[in-house]
């Protein structure tokens, strides 16, 4: 899986995925995440725009994310999302918590 | 590669239970046969730990590891595929390498990437000469066969094996009598265990069907879903069923939070009298019934997953079950399957018109998983109201 992290503003980061987001490579997201809001970006934006396929292992990734997120007075959003990764969430009612953005700049505004 | 992703390898192999355990025969043939089949002098099994190169099995080698600096195969895993060098004196990563330079003089290197049952890379079948030279399209096909299974052993031990048994004896054995229903249930795990499960009991005149999936797969996930499978058994009991649930999700959430997983549930309640089935989803929502006319509807799921961010919110929804209607709840993997929802769900609909029998439509639904060659845990319940 590739991973990029980079700053959106001032205590916003980055997290731009592409590749198939499985058991295989959840472990190296959540990590991703917990590196940026432990570096002093509590508020996060997932990329999925690159992610092909995703897992529940994948998503329990990004809700272990979200969880971390909240407790540092953050949050975590996603942008980009395909089908497959919608029919994920929405099976789930987790895209009520996790709501999917079109883009990284939708994402990344009105905190 | 990344921290999190060597933690993950370095867990998977320790979860395999190989590393500096005695030889076991059931690798030295493979290695054996490896060498005779290519030609080559050696051929290892290799596991590629934290620190050092673990050789679960080794045929002309004379050692059972070696530090990972010397490592040909850290590359095949750390790539995820297979690697070939012809001649290791003309290639920079091995040219000062001691295997190469010293008295080993390994020239040739073929090696086949081995994943854990959790899908992880964890070791390479490797074959080594001292002379330079290249397979051919033959041999390095037979290579990815042997490396097949070895990985297929890599999943297979007597501890598992148990597991393995022990897990099926939790599903339930016996099909319930319920006068004017038809009942079937059945799994097909990925692996030797499976994070999915499927119940059913009575509560008090009514028959409590649970289907759940944990996140995840294999040992681990198995493990989180007995522990759900028993709790949900003894909060049912003497509550309702939102509130068995809400109990269920208090007393896992340590568990999950500890863990880091979460888990997808569908539990119902028939009551054969009024022909009511209520329910709860907890974030699972493939649920739903196919009427004998051929009308499919999945039921409408608003509760999250439990262990997700919230405790609480699960609310009870009655459906009255019509004669010839069947109700269908299955796991995702069963979904990854098909192009989309939509497909699923007109597939399940056929499958439910052309099957006599809810049985059949458990059947069928298990040949379609192992006939495509499913990647995660499938499971299906079915209950049929006999057309009057």
């Amino acid at each position: 899986m590739d991973m990029e992290t980079r700053d959106l503003a001032d205590g916003v980061g980055l997290l731009a995925l592409g590749g198939r987001l499985n058991m295989v490579s959840a472990p190296g997201v959540k990590a991703a995440i917990d590196e940026l809001i432990g570096g002093g970006r509590p508020r996060v934006v997932v990329d999925l725009s690159s992610v092909s396929f995703m897992d529940s292992s994948g998503l329990g990734a990004l809700v272990a994310g979200l969880k971390r997120a909240r407790q540092a007075q953050g949050d975590l959003r996603i942008s980009g999302a395909n089908e497959q990764v919608l029919t994920v969430l929405r099976l789930t009612n987790l895209d009520r918590v996790l709501r999917p953005r079109d883009t990284v700049e939708e994402a990344g505004r009105d905190w | 590669m990344s921290a999190a992703v060597e933690q993950a390898r370095i867990e998977e192999i320790a979860s395999l239970g190989l590393l500096d355990a005695p030889s076991e025969s059931r690798f030295e043939r493979i290695v054996r046969l490896a060498c005779r089949i290519l030609d080559v002098p050696t051929a290892l099994v290799t596991l590629v730990a934290q620190d050092r190169q673990f050789h679960v099995a080794e045929q002309g080698f004379g050692s059972r590891e070696i530090p990972l600096s010397q490592s040909f195969c850290r590359y095949v895993v750390d790539d995820d595929r297979p690697m070939e060098v012809s001649d290791a004196r003309l290639d920079e990563r091995f040219r000062t390498n001691p295997l190469v330079t010293g008295d080993r003089s390994v020239r040739f290197y073929a090696g086949q990437p081995l994943h854990s049952p959790g899908g992880v890379p964890v070791g390479a079948l490797c074959i080594l000469d001292t002379t330079p030279r290249a397979l051919t399209e033959d041999q390095r096909e037979l290579l990815a066969d042997l490396a097949g299974l070895v990985q297929e052993e890599l999943g297979r031990s007597e501890e598992f094996d148990r597991g393995r048994d022990v897990q099926l004896q939790l599903l339930p054995k016996s099909t319930p009598d319920l006068p004017g229903y038809e009942i079937a249930g059945g799994a097909v795990p990925v692996g030797l265990m499976s994070g999915d499960f499927f119940d059913w009991y009575p509560v008090g005149d009514a028959l409590q069907v649970v289907v759940a999936d944990v996140m995840g797969k294999g040992a681990g996930a198995a493990i989180i879903g007995a522990g759900v499978r028993a709790v949900m058994r003894g909060t049912s009991q003497y509550n309702e069923l939102d509130e068995a649930v809400q109990r269920l999700a208090v007393s896992m959430e340590s568990d999950l939070a500890e863990t880091g997983s979460f888990v997808t549930m569908f539990a119902a309640r028939l009551d054969p009298v009024r022909h009511e089935l209520t329910y709860v989803d907890a974030g699972h929502g493939l649920a739903g019934t196919v009427t004998a006319a051929g009308e499919a509807r999945l039921l409408d799921c608003e509760g999250l997953p439990i262990g997700t961010v919230t405790q609480g919110g699960w609310r009870a929804a009655t459906h009255r079950l019509q004669p010839g209607d069947t109700f269908i709840c299955l796991s995702d993997g069963l979904l990854d399957l098909f192009d989309d929802l939509d497909a699923a769900v007109a597939a399940i609909r056929l499958t439910a018109l052309e099957s006599g029998h809810a049985q059949e439509v458990v059947d069928r639904a298990k040949a379609y998983a192992r006939g495509h060659d499913a990647a995660d845990d499938v499971t299906i319940v079915a209950i049929r109201r006999v057309a009057a």
